[in-house]
């Protein structure tokens, strides 16, 4: 389920388009203010390159560690229940100009981030001594949202972008237990295989 | 008026006091009145300003104490000071800006950053430390009481986002902030050190060492540089691997241009590669032996000819300073020496030790020595050994021997023809000692030298034996035996049957410590001290590793104490639990001799003694004419039939020659008193023993023979009677009477002038129960048998007067007459009643005479 989540603090959707429709790329107004708390540093994009590194080089861990925690029938049944069949996921093209992709990264780390918070979520409950999970997906989840605040940083100082219209998950508070844990193989799947496009992007 | 009002160190303070007017009134005072004190001082009136009649002020200057109590007081009635109000001045400083805010990561904490508070505020300073991303805001840190110059976030760091800091610094007189710091704080990393650091040889080249170690996780992170350190072991000092050979990432180093068989010590470190950040600790130390080389250098060789001759030969010592470590390149198996006469080869040789006595011929000899390790052999000395007539054509000349700066310097002139080496000789001239000559080798080309070789060795002792190490520990030598500069000293160490281990020492240390030795081993070892030119042993000092480490004893005795105690207690439990039970199966009853009676003389001779002297109470010692049985409430059968029973007694009494013996069973026999004792007088003679004695009486007869000869014997034993085994004919007798008296009265008195003669048994009654051979209770037979005994014994002594003579010469001494003999049974009654196991029972008695136990 698709939700749009304007006005969701602090990634704000902004409704307005530059292109035509099923073009994402937002257009901040001429006169909107694009207010940090402090002047964004210089090495932006060397950091991004290296959170963008530091998420590739441990996804497959975190990835092996979550359908492993999960128990049977997650390991050997890889293909079936981890798959990276996420609908909804955000489109990124790693051809695209560097505002554009990282408008789409932003859009890609704020759905990943939601979800990992989802999974978090769940897995302390569904396995709460898997405490080597929940520590990886905590450190995960730091980088990301250090990396959305370079982003949002790049695309401010450089792009003078303030919002990015982002999409979130299906929430999985609701389903069952299997539900739970397929869903958050299924995304971390797909996060291990998007994670290394995007950071060759880069 | 604030209560507690904080000022600046330094500055002027006014305070004013305001009289009620009511008060004034009453007290008739006015503001002239008003004294000022501060901290119990009265302040100078120079200080007040009267503002008007109601009000007047101080004013205090440059305040300079941090607690000032200021009180306005006034005089009533003009003389009476009481006070009207006072505060406290609390002075301080602002905070000053602080400086210097760093922060650090330590790899998997969180962030800490400290900076320099400024100068002392004398108040109580608040600082917050306060970070933010540029998107978003952390919460704030505040520091802790004890730790106001640092602060820990609650938060993870992220790495790759820069953030910036700053510090607030707070307190009642102001707020000043410092200046903000802007990092990532991927740059502020402490790394975790490299760990399982190792170290291995190689055996194609002794120079060199591999390091290998485990990198922390931070290495997938950010690159890293490195920093190793290393030395022998034993030295102080620190060699550093040149930083830009390990300026990267990596889990290996290959160090190089090591010496051959030399332990050396790593460290290693790491930090961000492009040097932001901090170092991280140091890892643990590891070590690693080179692996061995050939020797590097040949021995100093020498000859010593013993000046005798015999047929044409002569005998040479052939003699070599062992290679110091550093040259030796490993551990030296053995020497190889040959020796060759004119151009054909000799003879080999291969020595383990330092020295060679060989038969030579007068002729020329060239003699070579090299030494052996196991990866090959020393250059070759070569000595040549001259003719016995050989006349040296270029003698040195000029030799001085002089001491300059604490050594002995030689100085000589060279001879024309460069010579291939020197050998210098010296001994030392002592009174006590003789003249042990020394040598040393020097190079052809000098012309003086100084005595070089340490003519001591360094003594070694033990300082700390452990289980599986020991430290030593030794003196420097003194300059004047160094002879040089002692570079390094070698422990020397073997047991009695390993191989030796040498071990390298710095010359700055004095102590070593020797580790991984075997428990419970008889060690010995010795030192060298080197100078350049060679070394000298010391002497060797033996020490035996103990079998247990320290501790170890006292680990394994005390729980095996505390298991043995705990064992005994519960077994003394257990035993007084079961005291009863064990009672019955571990030892027999023993009879309390206290508690004893004399329950039978013979087969035919009732017991007439049944009393004991402990027991005995005389109630009534004026008892004379008067006999009287007292028998308890629960007696079952009548009086008449207990009397009826004694009568039985008596009977027996005068159909057997009794033969008895008891208490003063002696004095029985050396009493000359005759027969007309009474028994009063016998219980006075056992009221007058304190110990108990047993009389043993040696029936010459047996069973109802009447012995010829009477014998009696004495036992002055104090032991207790043990209740021996009865056969049934010694209790038929017995029997007889149970079943004549029934159930026992629990007390008997008896006056002793058988007054219940009456009441005699029938003699029939008595042969018959004689023949009961069955015996149900052996203890109650006993004790009815010991009560008969004691009424017959009474009663007996007014019957017959062969029996009287005996029992009054027996059993009670002379001159105790008139006392009452009280039989007291009591004890043996509730045995009885009960069914108790036997126990403090009278004595068995047995056919033919009276059985001690």
């Amino acid at each position: 389920m698709k939700v749009l989540a304007a006005g969701v603090v602090p990634l704000l959707l902004v409704l307005h388009w530059k292109h035509g429709a099923g073009s994402p790329l937002p257009i901040t107004p001429v006169n909107a203010t694009c207010a940090t708390r402090h002047p964004c540093h210089s090495n932006l994009m060397s950091q991004i390159r290296n959170q963008l590194a530091q998420l590739n080089s441990s996804a497959n861990a975190l990835f092996i560690l979550y359908y492993t925690a999960q128990g049977e029938p997650f390991p050997n049944n890889l293909d079936k229940l981890c798959g990276p069949n996420v609908t909804d996921f955000p489109p990124f093209h790693a051809n695209g100009t560097e505002k554009a992709k990282l408008v789409e990264l932003y859009r890609v780390i704020a759905y990943l981030g939601a979800s990992l918070g989802n999974i978090t979520r769940d897995q302390k409950l569904l396995n709460p001594n898997a405490l080597s999970l929940h520590s990886k997906l905590n450190t995960t989840a730091d980088v990301m949202r250090g990396l959305l605040s370079n982003v949002l940083c790049r695309l401010c100082s450089k792009y003078h972008v303030a919002h990015v219209d982002v999409t979130y998950g299906p929430d999985t508070s609701g389903k069952d237990v299997f539900q739970k844990k397929k869903l958050g193989c299924q995304l971390l799947g797909k996060y291990k295989q998007v994670i290394a496009v995007v950071a060759q992007a880069f | 008026n604030p209560e507690s009002p904080v000022v600046h160190l330094g500055s002027n303070f006014t305070a004013v006091c305001v009289l009620k007017e009511d008060c004034m009134d009453y007290f008739h005072v006015n503001a002239n009145f008003i004294v000022w004190k501060m901290s119990h001082f009265t302040i100078p009136k120079e200080q007040y300003t009267i503002i008007n009649k109601t009000a007047a002020s101080v004013t205090l200057t440059d305040v300079a104490s941090l607690n000032i109590q200021l009180t306005c007081n006034i005089l009533t009635f003009g003389q009476i000071e009481q006070n009207i109000y006072g505060i406290t001045l609390i002075s301080g400083l602002p905070p000053e800006k602080p400086k210097n805010l760093n922060c650090i990561v330590n790899e998997g904490r969180k962030m800490m950053c400290y900076w320099d508070p400024g100068r002392e505020t004398y108040l109580e300073t608040n600082f917050t430390l306060k970070s933010e991303w540029a998107t978003e805001k952390f919460a704030d840190c505040k520091t802790k009481r004890d730790t106001p110059t640092s602060c820990t976030v609650d938060y993870s760091p992220v790495y790759f986002v820069n953030m910036e800091v700053w510090v607030e610094a707070e307190n009642a007189l102001g707020k000043v902030t410092s200046d903000h710091i802007n990092f990532d704080p991927v740059d502020k990393v402490k790394p975790n050190a490299p760990h399982n650091l190792s170290v291995s040889n190689s055996e194609e080249l002794s120079s060199i060492l591999k390091l290998t170690w485990i990198n922390s996780n931070i290495k997938n992170v950010i690159r890293l540089k490195y920093d190793i350190q290393y030395r022998t072991k034993g030295a102080s000092a620190w060699s550093q691997i040149p930083p830009e050979d390990t300026a990267s990432t990596r889990s290996s180093f290959t160090v190089q241009d090591l010496k051959p068989f030399t332990e050396y010590v790593f460290r290693i470190r790491c930090m961000k590669e492009d040097g932001k950040g901090f170092w991280s600790d140091w890892s643990e130390e590891a070590s690693g032996i080179t692996y061995e080389d050939r020797p590097s250098k040949a021995p100093s060789f020498w000859y010593k000819i013993d000046p005798s001759h015999t047929h044409g030969y002569r005998s040479v010592q052939l003699m070599w300073k062992t290679l110091p470590p550093f040259e030796a390149n490993g551990k030296i198996l053995g020497y190889e020496v040959t020796l060759t006469r004119w151009k054909s080869r000799l003879q080999n040789y291969t020595v383990n030790d330092s020295k060679l006595t060989v038969n030579l011929t007068n002729d020329r000899y060239i003699a070579t020595l090299t030494a052996r390790n196991a990866v090959g052999r020393s250059a070759a000395s070569v000595l040549t050994i001259p003719a016995c007539d050989f006349q040296a054509s270029h003698p040195v000349m000029d030799l001085k021997a002089f001491p300059k700066d604490n050594m002995l310097w030689v100085e000589w002139t060279t001879p024309s023809k460069s010579p291939n080496k020197y050998i210098l000789e010296w001994c030392v001239l002592s009174d006590k000692s003789p003249c042990i000559p020394d040598w040393q080798q020097e190079d052809g080309t000098v012309y003086r030298t100084y005595i070089r070789a340490p003519s001591k060795g360094p003594t070694v002792r033990t300082k700390k034996v452990g289980k599986n190490e020991a430290v030593l520990e030794w003196d420097q030598l003194p300059v004047d035996v160094q002879n040089g500069f002692i570079r390094n000293y070698t422990i020397f160490y073997r047991t009695n049957i390993g191989n030796e281990t040498a071990v390298n020492v710095d010359s700055s240390h004095t102590e070593y410590t020797l580790s991984s030795l075997t428990s419970d081993t008889l060690y010995m070892v010795r030192m060298a001290a080197y100078t350049d030119e060679g070394g000298k042993d010391g002497p060797e000092f033996t020490f035996t590793t103990p079998k247990f480490a320290q501790g170890e004893i006292e680990a394994i005795v005390v729980p095996v104490c505390l298991a043995f105690l705990l064992t005994t207690l519960l077994g003394v439990l257990f035993c007084f639990n079961k005291r009863d039970l064990i009672k019955k199966h571990i030892w027999p009853n023993v009879p309390d001799p206290s508690k004893s009676h004399i329950a039978q003389w013979s087969p035919h001779t009732p017991p007439r003694h049944n009393f004991n002297s402990k027991d005995q109470m005389y109630s009534d010692g004026n008892f004379t004419d008067v006999s009287v049985v007292e028998i308890e409430a629960n007696d079952k059968k009548p009086f008449p039939e207990d009397l009826k029973s004694l009568e039985l007694f008596k009977k027996e009494k005068v159909s057997t020659e009794g033969h008895s013996s008891g208490i003063g069973g002696s004095s029985c026999m050396s009493s000359s008193r005759p027969s007309i004792s009474s028994s009063d007088e016998n219980e006075s003679a056992q009221n007058t023993s304190s110990t108990v004695q047993y009389s043993t009486v040696v029936h010459s007869g047996y069973r109802h023979q009447v012995p010829s000869v009477q014998v009696f014997s004495r036992s002055e034993s104090t032991q207790p009677l043990l209740d021996s085994e009865e056969r049934p004919e010694d209790l038929q007798l017995v029997d007889n009477v149970d079943g004549s008296d029934g159930i026992l009265p629990r007390q008997q008195y008896f006056k002793q002038n058988c007054s219940q003669h009456e009441t005699s048994p029938d003699i029939s009654h008595f042969e018959r129960s004689n023949q009961v051979s069955s015996v149900n209770e052996e203890d109650f037979i006993r004790l009815k048998q010991q009560q008969i005994s004691g009424i017959s014994q009474s009663c007996g002594s007014g019957q017959m007067k062969m029996f009287q003579e005996v029992s009054a010469a027996d059993a009670f001494g002379p001159g105790t007459e008139g006392q009452g003999e009280r039989f007291k049974t009591a004890e043996m009654e509730a045995v009885l009643d009960e069914g108790m196991p036997k126990s403090y029972l009278p004595q068995t008695v047995r056919q033919g005479g009276y059985m001690p136990q």
